[in-house]
């Protein structure tokens, strides 16, 4: 959250059409977005439980307060390498379709808003992301972020599956 | 017919959530048109028969024959046989709304008259197949011309129009708008009497602009419904929502009391620790924790308390349910109830009654033959079935017996088969206990027609599904002819479970203690001599049975053993499900904690392992085994240990002989040669037949002749309590025979000294002192011969040994009494050599040469093989037949001996394999 604070107040400015607040955040070389209404907390207690014989995107389970959540690994689900925790990596507590899960992240980068407007059908030439579980692009002034589809991201999470 | 109120209002409670659910299923299986979840449409299946069940025993007649149509028609979807086709959800789902409509006026309910839909139904159903739906349900006449929703009938030519008329009945007691074509699910959470069950219902549609126009509510008018949702998102909710039926609890104002002064009693905890700790005082922080501990477990026995209640809340509808299912069915019952008064949890409670009511219903419908069936196998006219309640290590039992007919695992097999369940191959390797498993399969039923009773095999997997879960089991045992018994054991509570908390690598694994037998410690010296392998399985020797072990680092991690740990020795913990036994090595046992189960993620529901997670004192999560799971991912086969004890096979090559160990009365031992054994069943005293003074065990449609102990030698009566007793298996003279071993006490390797002379008799070999305990080891050869002599004299097509001669070498003085014995009583005469040294002496002094040599293998100064190598190494005696003796042949064993010029084998103490494998070398 240490970045971008122009263009935080840039969205802000432009209050036209609907607004969406997202989150963004690092997995490997790209940036992404979900929305913040779906993100319970931010959470940098990276411990976890391992399940053997779980699914390779789940990381393992971990106590938030008192109920019993699951890691997932954001990275595999991408297809990406997975990579060590590091003093950036948190676990975003998301909640969706009435169930909470964490998905673990290299960074928490910022907070914006985007007019739905300004986001664009995802570039046919995208790369190291599957297409699919990109819902739209926002291109900022910097970089592209990555609108994704939480979705289509549980339902390839599914289809993973078995471990 | 209908009197017992409370009954009633447990009907309405119970068939309204078993309801609720199902709109938002149809419209879903609707949505997934060919591509169907089968799933889904079993979930369904099962609430409407539940429903109908329950209706059939309370005399709900109506309600019980469109649940029974409506159940004809998701059996055909079910089975692949009718695409849910809108027109044809369309129906059922009128039909379910009209029986909503019923079970909310159960009192009013046979007055309804719902033909149109049972015909509607009917018409889909036979449009299909020309299946039989033809059951009598006695009251489609009776319902027709009553009351309120009359004028309809005309009207209705045989599409739904009636329900607009009749539906608003009910409906203007639960639902205001009830005249305008949406009604969803989440319209009804309105306050109705079946207000507890609706919270599902109404997550379950939770995208209300999907299930509003859905045909939910097509009911109504004739307007034909051209809106086919796809609820694509409601598919996950449905399955996520779980049933949470609200509902109240009475509480004796004194336990309420005893709640109020504990939680007094906390709130003085809570101040005095927070004085402690701004004092800093260690002192009076143990006190205080030793009180907060005190009062935390009296406050949660007290919570625990105002949720048990009796059994026989359950128990007290099946007399009835007996009665007049028995009555219908043409059959004699009674019912006996045992163990009303024991207590479950509200929740464990509330589950089991539509389990309990289809076993009953089985026991009645499949289990009792009919009266003149009955009679013709001998037995009163009048079946019996018992309802058992009772406490067992922590857990409730509840079994139901019946004297019956049993159940015939052959013809369970067939029908697996036929079903395409099992494959023909499957279905040969599959034991006794396994098959009669099948039953719990889906889809699975032998009753030979569908009836409105029972018959769909839907029934056992309800009742499994059921248990389960709510954390039970549900085992079958059966015999065929005299009856079987369901045998259910359901955990006291779900909230709060002892475990044992127990480490494996890094992490940490709770065990249920419910599911733990006992705990057993195998220091590093004994892990040789008490862990052994069968068929590359390791297994524990414990109290005369081989434990199959399941390694949890390695089942779970596919890590390799840690090799450090096994110098430590295992921590091996015994545990137990239904049947199934075995014991889980684990890395580390920490401590017995009372813990909260909390439910894992969805994309962890795969891992049939797990029971759950919990939060451990120092805020880590620790996964909750599930031991049943666990078995079948190390690929544990369910089964019998007598089982596993027979396919035993040792590796020694010492000269220590196997023996297995029995008692027979309590203070008397016995031993009998591992080598002679071919198996071990276990089976029930009572199906143990006396037929003309000699025992009798039915098995596999022949007899096996059984011999008592004390029948044979001296020897005091087996004790008459047990319930199930070891039979011992060998064959003698070609044929099977069993010696019944009430107790099996142990294998063990023991070097035999025997004494052959004190307390000999015929059937006993001599005395050996296993431990300190004078042991007998029992000839069952001579036991044999004495109680079926006519077996042996048979064989006299086997040439005379006239005499012939015959070179014994062995060390044992036992054994070389025995061979000796053996040879001299069929004819022979005998030298004996105490080794192969001598005996090679002997041989070499001789002439003529001796008709054949007998050989131990393992002796001392020149062994067996060694003797046998001389033996073809001279030119005069190389055509000479040596057998070996041993007390165990192994492959192994075979093949060197065979390399060194062996011509048979034979295990110690099988005399009639000896004499036959001597006597065919006068044939060639």
């Amino acid at each position: 959250m240490d970045t971008d604070a122009n263009q935080i107040f840039e969205n802000d400015g432009g209050a036209e059409g609907t607004q969406v607040q997202l989150v963004t955040f690092e997995v490997g070389a790209a940036t992404l977005a979900i929305e913040i209404s779906s993100v319970q907390e931010i959470n940098r207690n990276l411990d976890f439980t391992v399940v053997p014989q779980a699914p390779a995107y789940v990381r393992g389970v971990t106590n938030l307060r008192g109920e019993v959540v699951t890691i997932l690994d954001i990275h595999i689900i991408l297809g990406m390498p997975p990579s060590d925790a590091n003093a950036n990596s948190r676990n975003l507590i998301v909640k969706h379709d009435e169930e909470m899960f964490g998905l673990r992240v290299d960074r928490v980068s910022d907070i914006m808003s985007v007019r739905t407007c300004d986001l664009t059908v995802p570039p046919s030439n995208l790369q190291g992301v599957p297409k699919q579980l990109i819902q739209g692009v926002y291109q900022s002034t910097e970089r592209l972020v990555l609108y994704v589809d939480m979705d289509e991201l549980l339902k390839s999470c599914n289809q993973m599956e078995p471990a | 017919m209908i009197q017992d109120d409370e009954l009633l209002q447990e009907f309405v409670v119970e068939s309204a959530e078993h309801l609720a659910d199902v709109e938002g299923q149809l419209l879903e299986i609707e949505g997934q048109g060919e591509d169907l979840n089968i799933d889904l449409v079993n979930t369904v299946f099962r609430a409407v028969h539940s429903v109908k069940g329950a209706a059939g025993f309370l005399g709900l007649s109506t309600i019980n024959e469109l649940a029974h149509n409506l159940e004809n028609v998701l059996n055909q979807v079910r089975n692949q046989e009718l695409v849910p086709t809108h027109q044809v959800v369309d129906a059922l789902l009128r039909s379910a709304d009209k029986l909503r409509t019923l079970v909310d006026d159960v009192g009013g309910s046979n007055e309804v008259d719902v033909s149109a839909q049972v015909a509607e139904l009917k018409r889909i159903h036979e449009g299909e197949t020309e299946a039989a739906i033809a059951e009598d349900l006695e009251c489609v006449a009776e319902s027709v011309n009553d009351s309120l929703e009359n004028p309809k009938d005309s009207v209705v030519p045989a599409s739904a129009g009636e329900d607009s008329a009749e539906g608003s009945q009910p409906a203007a007691q639960q639902e205001p708008e009830s005249s305008v074509p949406a009604v969803d699910a989440s319209a009804e959470t309105a306050p109705g009497p079946e207000a507890g069950s609706q919270p599902a219902a109404s997550q379950n549609t939770a995208q209300p602009a999907k299930a509003k126009p859905a045909p939910a509510a097509s009911s109504r008018p004739n307007t034909p419904k051209p809106n086919t949702p796809k609820p694509s998102a409601a598919k996950k909710d449905a399955k996520q929502s779980a049933k949470q039926p609200e509902s109240n609890v009475r509480v004796n104002v004194s336990v309420l009391d005893r709640l109020m002064n504990l939680a007094g009693e906390l709130v003085l905890s809570r101040n005095q620790l927070l004085q402690a700790v701004n004092n800093s005082s260690r002192d009076q922080l143990e006190d205080i924790a030793s009180r907060l501990d005190h009062v935390t477990s009296e406050l949660q026995e007290a919570i625990m308390a105002t949720r048990m209640q009796p059994v026989g809340t359950v128990f007290n509808r099946f007399p009835r349910v007996v009665r007049d299912l028995s009555g219908k069915l043409g059959k004699k019952c009674s019912l006996e109830i045992e163990g009303s008064d024991v207590e479950l949890d509200k929740t464990i409670i509330e589950a089991i009654g539509d389990p309990l009511t289809h076993l009953v219903r089985n026991s009645v419908d499949h289990g009792v033959e009919n009266p003149d069936v009955r009679l013709a196998n001998g037995k009163p006219e009048q079946g019996v079935i018992r309802l058992r309640a009772f406490h067992q290590a922590g857990k409730v039992c509840i079994r139901i017996e019946d004297n019956g007919g049993g159940i015939d695992p052959e013809k369970l097999k067939s029908k697996a088969i036929s079903n395409g369940i099992l494959t023909e191959s499957d279905a040969e390797k599959l034991s006794n206990v396994d098959a009669l498993r099948l039953i719990f399969a889906p889809g699975f039923s032998t009753a030979a027609a569908v009836t409105d009773v029972s018959g769909r095999g839907v029934g056992m997997d309800v009742v499994r599904t059921n248990i389960e879960q709510i954390g039970g089991s549900v085992e079958v045992e059966s015999e065929l002819g005299v009856g079987s018994a369901m045998h259910i054991t359901l955990p006291l509570t779900l909230a709060i479970i002892p475990s044992m908390i127990v480490g494996s690598g890094s992490e940490k694994y709770a065990i249920p203690q419910t599911n733990i037998a006992e705990l057993v410690r195998v220091p590093s010296t004994e892990i040789d001599r008490r862990i052994g392998c069968v068929q590359g399985a390791e297994v524990l020797r414990l109290r005369g049975a081989l434990l199959p072990l399941v390694r949890l680092g390695t089942t779970l991690d596919a890590k390799p053993a840690d090799e450090q740990a096994t110098h430590r020795g295992l921590n091996v913990i015994v545990v137990e499900s239904g049947q199934l036994r075995y014991g889980i090595v684990v890395d580390k046992l920490y401590d017995s904690e009372e813990i909260v189960v909390k439910p894992l993620g969805r994309q962890l529901k795969d891992a049939s392992y797990l029971a759950g997670a919990t939060i451990l004192g120092d805020g880590y999560v620790a996964l909750i085994l599930d031991i049943t799971g666990l078995a079948a991912i190390a690929k544990l086969r369910s089964g019998d240990e007598a089982g596993v004890l027979a396919e035993d096979e040792g590796q020694e090559l010492n000269e220590k002989h196997r023996l297995l160990l029995f008692g027979n009365a309590s203070e008397e031992h016995f031993a009998i040669p591992m080598a002679c054994i071919s198996r071990i069943e276990r089976t029930r005293v009572d199906e143990i037949l006396d037929l003309g003074g000699k025992s009798l065990l039915p098995y596999r449609g022949g007899t096996l002749p059984l011999l008592c102990v004390e029948e044979q030698i001296t020897a005091k009566p087996r004790d008459s309590e047990l319930d199930h007793v070891f039979i011992v298996v060998f064959t003698v003279a070609g044929r099977e025979i069993g010696l019944i071993t009430p107790v099996l006490r142990d294998i063990c390797n023991i070097a035999l000294e025997v004494d052959a002379g004190s307390l000999r008799e015929p059937g006993v070999a001599g005395v050996i002192v296993v431990g300190d305990t004078p042991t007998r080891l029992l000839d069952v050869v001579e036991m044999t011969k004495n109680a079926h002599p006519e077996w042996i004299e048979k064989e006299d097509n086997e040439p005379e040994p006239d005499g012939k001669h015959i070179l014994v070498a062995e060390d044992s003085s036992f054994f070389r009494r025995h061979v000796e014995q053996t040879l001299v009583d069929d004819g022979y005469t005998v030298t004996t050599a105490i080794d192969g040294q001598e005996a090679w002496e002997k041989l070499q002094a001789m002439d003529p040469l001796p008709y054949a040599v007998v050989t131990d293998v393992e002796m001392p100064n020149m062994n067996g093989l060694e003797f046998c190598e001389h033996i073809r190494a001279d030119a005069r005696t190389v055509e000479l037949p040596v057998v070996a003796l041993t007390s165990l042949a192994s492959d192994d064993d075979v093949a060197r001996g065979q390399a060194a010029g062996v011509n048979d084998y034979q295990t110690k103490m099988d005399r009639d394999s000896l004499l036959r494998s001597l006597a065919s070398f006068s044939k060639v």
